[in-house]
């Protein structure tokens, strides 16, 4: 029982972790500047303003934008996968769909996040990696992590 | 009620001759094309009245950022004049069927320059009053890629095929299942026939006295 909640909390963070690093504007951040995935920010006159990102290769950052969005449509189908299985799977069964949903989840954070790396701010000199950045690589290892668990878990059989 | 009707049909046609007076011309909203491509610009008309032979098509241009026009192409009395000294000179074809309303233009070789507006106007006597219809061209050395597309595209493919993935899984389950199942109706049935033929040698006549009604 405690297993299971701990299972489900872990689950939930690493969903909201994910949509954090996806919604938010933070993937790069400098002084008074807070960019990607979808726009900028930038602090002048004491007033934050928001404008569209300019100067990027057009590609690579919509291929990131696209990964970061399937990383969370999958892992929160994952949980409500999980919560079904959890009802009908058999007993003594692992829960192996939530598993493969998981695992494509982390698949999916794992590519946009090195495409970010390798392939945008390459040449920047000023400036750093921001929350979201760091947020992504976190929700990486979490997916995988949560993704042996439903493998390797089974139904208990009672 | 017949009454009635022509009424109407009277009143309407008083009414429609005065709207039928303008002229409505459509031309594009905005054209992309590429550095070196060709482009047709595309201009035709509605009117109530029949094509005349009188029918006119000029075509001008207003460069991107500046006030003034200039008139580069116009077809009247049944014959083309196309620009031979302003921007497009040689650059210029005429492609429409003014019988078929169209006073569709062709520019080749197209240059960075030549981003602007595109106005077409045409008159059909004795319809005359109408609006000229614009249309923008925008001339890009590489093909933009639009906002969201990419995206897009990899969000749907990825999900598509996931549905697609499952939809096939549970269709295969329930088939082999359906599969199994009426193997196992058949050779139940087979053996439920061969019971009852056996058994309906011996099966005694109906009592009439015994049939209730």
């Amino acid at each position: 029982m405690l297993m299971l909640a701990a299972i489900v909390v872990l689950h939930i963070t690493t969903i909201i972790l994910l949509l954090v690093a996806a919604i938010d504007n933070a993937w790069w951040v400098d002084n008074s500047v807070s960019a990607d995935l979808w726009g900028r920010w930038d602090f002048s006159n004491n007033v934050w303003h928001y404008t569209n990102l300019k100067g990027y290769p057009e590609d690579y950052l919509q291929a990131v934008q696209a990964t970061s969005v399937l990383a969370c449509v999958f892992t929160i189908l994952a949980l409500f996968v999980f919560v079904a299985q959890l009802f009908t799977l058999p007993k003594g069964m692992r829960f192996t769909f939530t598993g493969i949903l998981q695992i494509i989840a982390c698949l999916c954070i794992m590519t946009g996040a090195s495409i970010y790396t390798a392939k945008l701010h390459v040449n920047d000199t000023s400036g750093g990696y921001g929350h979201c950045y760091i947020l992504a690589w976190i929700s990486f290892v979490l997916t995988f992590i949560l993704a042996l668990t439903y493998f390797i878990l089974r139904k208990k059989k009672e | 009620m017949l009454t009635f009707l022509a009424l109407t049909s009277v009143v309407l046609l008083g009414i429609v001759p005065e709207q039928s007076q303008a002229i409505a011309i459509y031309t594009g909203w905005e054209r992309h094309a590429l550095v070196g491509s060709d482009i047709r610009l595309s201009c035709s008309f509605f009117s109530w009245r029949w094509t005349s032979e009188d029918v006119t098509f000029s075509w001008t241009y207003r460069p991107d950022g500046s006030r003034d026009s200039i008139s580069i192409f116009h077809y009247t009395g049944g014959a083309a004049y196309v620009d031979n000294k302003g921007p497009f000179r040689d650059r210029l074809e005429f492609v429409g069927n003014p019988g078929r309303r169209d006073g569709s233009i062709l520019l080749k070789n197209l240059e960075l320059n030549d981003n602007g507006t595109f106005t077409c106007d045409a008159k059909n006597p004795p319809d005359i009053v109408g609006r000229p219809s614009s249309v923008r061209l925008l001339v890009f050395e590489k093909v933009p890629i639009q906002a969201g597309v990419i995206t897009g595209a990899i969000i749907g493919v990825v999900l598509g095929l996931l549905v697609l993935i499952v939809v096939i899984y549970y269709l295969m389950r329930f088939l082999v299942a359906r599969r199994v199942f009426s193997l196992s109706v058949s050779k139940h049935g087979k053996k439920k026939k061969e019971g009852s033929q056996q058994r309906q040698g011996p099966v005694p006549p109906a009592d009439p006295s015994k049939i209730k009604v």
